[in-house]
């Protein structure tokens, strides 16, 4: 008996220590009544609240509200308020459906910011494109957001630069600005993400005239690189590019300093966490990544101030700078068009040109709904700190 | 190159041998696989990681703290999870089931309780390298291979040499046996999970300062099974090799042929392998264990 009730004490324990993995998931902002529904324009947003990613989407939330209370101070859109309706999806594919649906079905917004994650996007256009609503993606790179075998997805847009021009943007940077020419990559076959920036890059830096010494590739989840490493070593690259995520990319960075390799590492957005510091130590010293937004952009001071002022915390880069350009872009096709129909608001999206907006100048191909010459940010690593190094449009 | 290739394979395989050598030790007893091997070995490195960031403990103070950690929580993990099922005489297969529950189970309470974060261990042997011959040979690595080789040699005496030792080599011939003729079974398998978790001490401080920690840093001892049933389960000197072996071959094959195909190359050698030696290198079916 007792046997049996330590037995079913275990398993309510293994249950409960499951649950709280999965706890929350609930809407953040339930739609009103009031003001008055003819009055509001009522914007959607999908957004991580809860998980893993939860640190970026709360900081984007945060960021639209600020943004959003602004203009309404100022008189609105067309004369009306702006509404905006945030829902939690987890950055979950299946969720972020379900909230798209509910915003489009239920509270009928007229376009929505977010998701931030391209897995999640690439399915939340499968609801918004039948339903005839624009969604503008925040950080999600990959093509097919947008484009999917060669098809135009009519109502599906996105605020950051994709994969091919991030790869651009490291190349261009190694070439020019540290005057390499001899490259290698260190990618993680595993990942999409990492494999095809790695051959964005190399294209793009055999393009300039670099040699590519060494292109490697290790599984996802691996902790040693050394292998790899040693076979890079004796080809004296300049540059080691590295587009992974941060703990692949601390470990890689750790473990070519203890080989004695003096190439310059330089990554990608994926590298863009305070985690890659704490992870790399001294390693990652003197490392460049290339970013979606930084925190020490000069141009985007008076907005990192004001969060800060009204949240007591620095903003979680890149999303809310992301967001944010997404709104004005979604603004701006409002007052463009005069109108509030959604289908009129994603073809005025599709001819958005040199819109100010926090990261720069917006310009949106109409041809592919991604933004045109976006400027990149390449951020270093001095003292253990991230540091702004400069803003990067290709040519 | 062959010889920097050597050094880091080696390195490697010394992180694989101090592994399996948990593994190996526990089922030349228990004839099971403790799969919880791998959890004991995470939780070790959180140990010493808090024992030198939050308490600021020097490193001997860590590694002792995460060996006795580690042993304690391999032998509690015994008393809870096997030691009931030693004493209904339940097959190996329920121990091994056991063992993957206890190991989930103490990889979700991580994440629940410490969170998925990364962390990392002071940078101690800060790119510390000794060149030999054009071969960068880490200090770090050396001081490992040093320590685990002396852990080993220290263990392996222990059982050839000492009452308790020949106790354990007994058991693992035929407990029965070895019970009539008055050796306390219930002891003898706590020692041994002493011993097993005291190594998955010493490989999750060795964890710690080479790489990172984080809840599933386990799945590493994966290969160390792996190079445990290279090596032929349950004899201590396969583990080693096993572990060496395997660390080797990765790393010559990553050089020599391509990254990319290292596991499919290395583990269709370990299924060839295992067709001609069914028991391994070192193992010798159950008459020659420890």
């Amino acid at each position: 008996m007792v046997r049996k009730l330590t037995m079913l004490a275990t398993i309510g324990l293994l249950v409960l220590s499951t649950l709280a993995g999965c706890a929350g998931g609930k809407p953040e902002t339930k739609p009103e009544a009031k003001p008055a529904e003819e009055q509001v324009i009522k914007i959607g947003h999908e957004v991580a609240l809860t998980g893993d990613s939860s640190m970026w989407g709360q900081s984007e939330k945060n960021a639209l509200e600020m943004v959003v209370e602004k203009i309404n101070k100022e008189g609105g859109v067309l004369g009306k308020q702006i509404k905006l309706i945030a829902y939690d999806n987890r950055a979950d594919a299946t969720e972020g459906v379900n909230v798209a649906r509910r915003l489009i079905h239920q509270d009928k917004v007229v376009a929505i910011i977010g998701p931030a994650q391209s897995g999640v996007a690439i399915a939340v256009s499968s609801v918004t494109e039948p339903a005839q609503v624009p969604f503008v993606a925040t950080t999600a790179t990959n093509p097919k957001v947008t484009v999917d075998n060669n098809v135009l997805k009519k109502y599906a847009f996105r605020a950051c630069f994709i994969d091919p021009f991030q790869g651009t943007v490291a190349a261009q940077f190694a070439y020019t600005d540290l005057g390499a020419r001899k490259a290698a990559i260190l990618y993680d076959v595993g990942s999409d993400y990492s494999s095809w920036l790695g051959k964005y890059f190399a294209e793009a830096f055999t393009k300039m005239g670099g040699e590519i010494v060494a292109n490697e590739a290790f599984r996802s989840g691996e902790l040693d690189f050394r292998a790899m490493l040693g076979k890079i070593k004796p080809k004296n690259p300049d540059v080691l590019f590295i587009p992974t995520m941060q703990k692949e990319a601390a470990l890689a960075m750790k473990q070519a300093r203890d080989l004695k390799i003096k190439a310059t590492f330089l990554g990608g957005d994926g590298w863009a966490s305070p985690d890659l510091i704490t992870l790399g130590g001294s390693a990652v010293e003197g490392s460049y990544f290339v970013n979606i937004a930084s925190l020490e952009d000069p141009e985007i001071q008076d907005f990192i101030a004001e969060y800060r002022q009204r949240y007591k915390a620095d903003p979680v880069m890149p999303n809310p700078i992301m967001a944010v350009d997404a709104l004005y872009a979604i603004v701006d096709a409002i007052k463009r068009t005069q109108s509030t129909d959604p289908v009129k608001i994603a073809e005025a999206l599709a001819q958005t040109k040199d819109l100010k907006v926090l990261s720069g100048l917006l310009t949106i191909d109409p041809n592919t709904h991604d933004p045109v010459n976006k400027p990149a940010v390449i951020q270093g690593v001095k003292e253990g700190k991230f540091v702004f190094v400069k803003k990067y449009v290709t040519k | 190159m062959l010889l920097q290739t050597l050094v880091t394979g080696l390195a490697i395989g010394g992180i694989y041998a101090l592994m399996a050598v948990g593994y190996s030790l526990v089922f030349s007893v228990l004839n099971f696989s403790n799969f919880a091997h791998g959890t004991v070995i995470m939780l070790a490195s959180y140990v010493g990681y808090y024992l030198l960031t939050s308490f600021h403990q020097p490193m001997a103070v860590a590694i002792l703290g995460a060996v006795v950690g580690a042993a304690g929580l391999a032998v509690l993990n015994e008393s809870l999870a096997y030691s009931p099922l030693r004493a209904r005489r339940a097959p190996s297969l329920y121990f091994m089931i056991s063992a993957m529950g206890t190991s989930i189970f103490l990889e979700n309470m991580v994440y629940v309780t410490i969170g998925s974060h990364f962390y990392a261990y002071p940078e101690v042997f800060r790119h510390q390298t000794i060149s030999v011959l054009g071969s960068s040979l880490g200090v770090l690595d050396l001081f490992a291979l040093g320590f685990s080789a002396a852990a080993i040699t220290v263990l392996h005496y222990f059982l050839t040499r000492s009452k308790l030792g020949t106790a354990i080599r007994a058991a693992s011939y035929d407990m029965t046996v070895a019970s009539i003729n008055g050796v306390n079974i219930n002891r003898l398998v706590k020692l041994v999970f002493v011993l097993a978790g005291s190594l998955a001490g010493l490989s999750g401080i060795f964890m710690g300062f080479k790489y990172i920690v984080y809840p599933t840093m386990g799945w590493i001892t994966n290969k160390a099974y792996i190079a445990a049933v290279i090596g032929g389960l349950g004899s201590l000197p396969g583990a080693v090799i096993g572990g060496l072996v395997l660390g080797l071959t990765e790393t010559l094959v990553s050089v020599y042929v391509s990254s990319i195909i290292r596991d499919v190359f290395s583990f269709s050698l370990l299924v060839v392998l295992l067709l001609v030696l069914p028991t391994g290198l070192l193992g010798k079916s159950l008459e020659e264990k420890v």
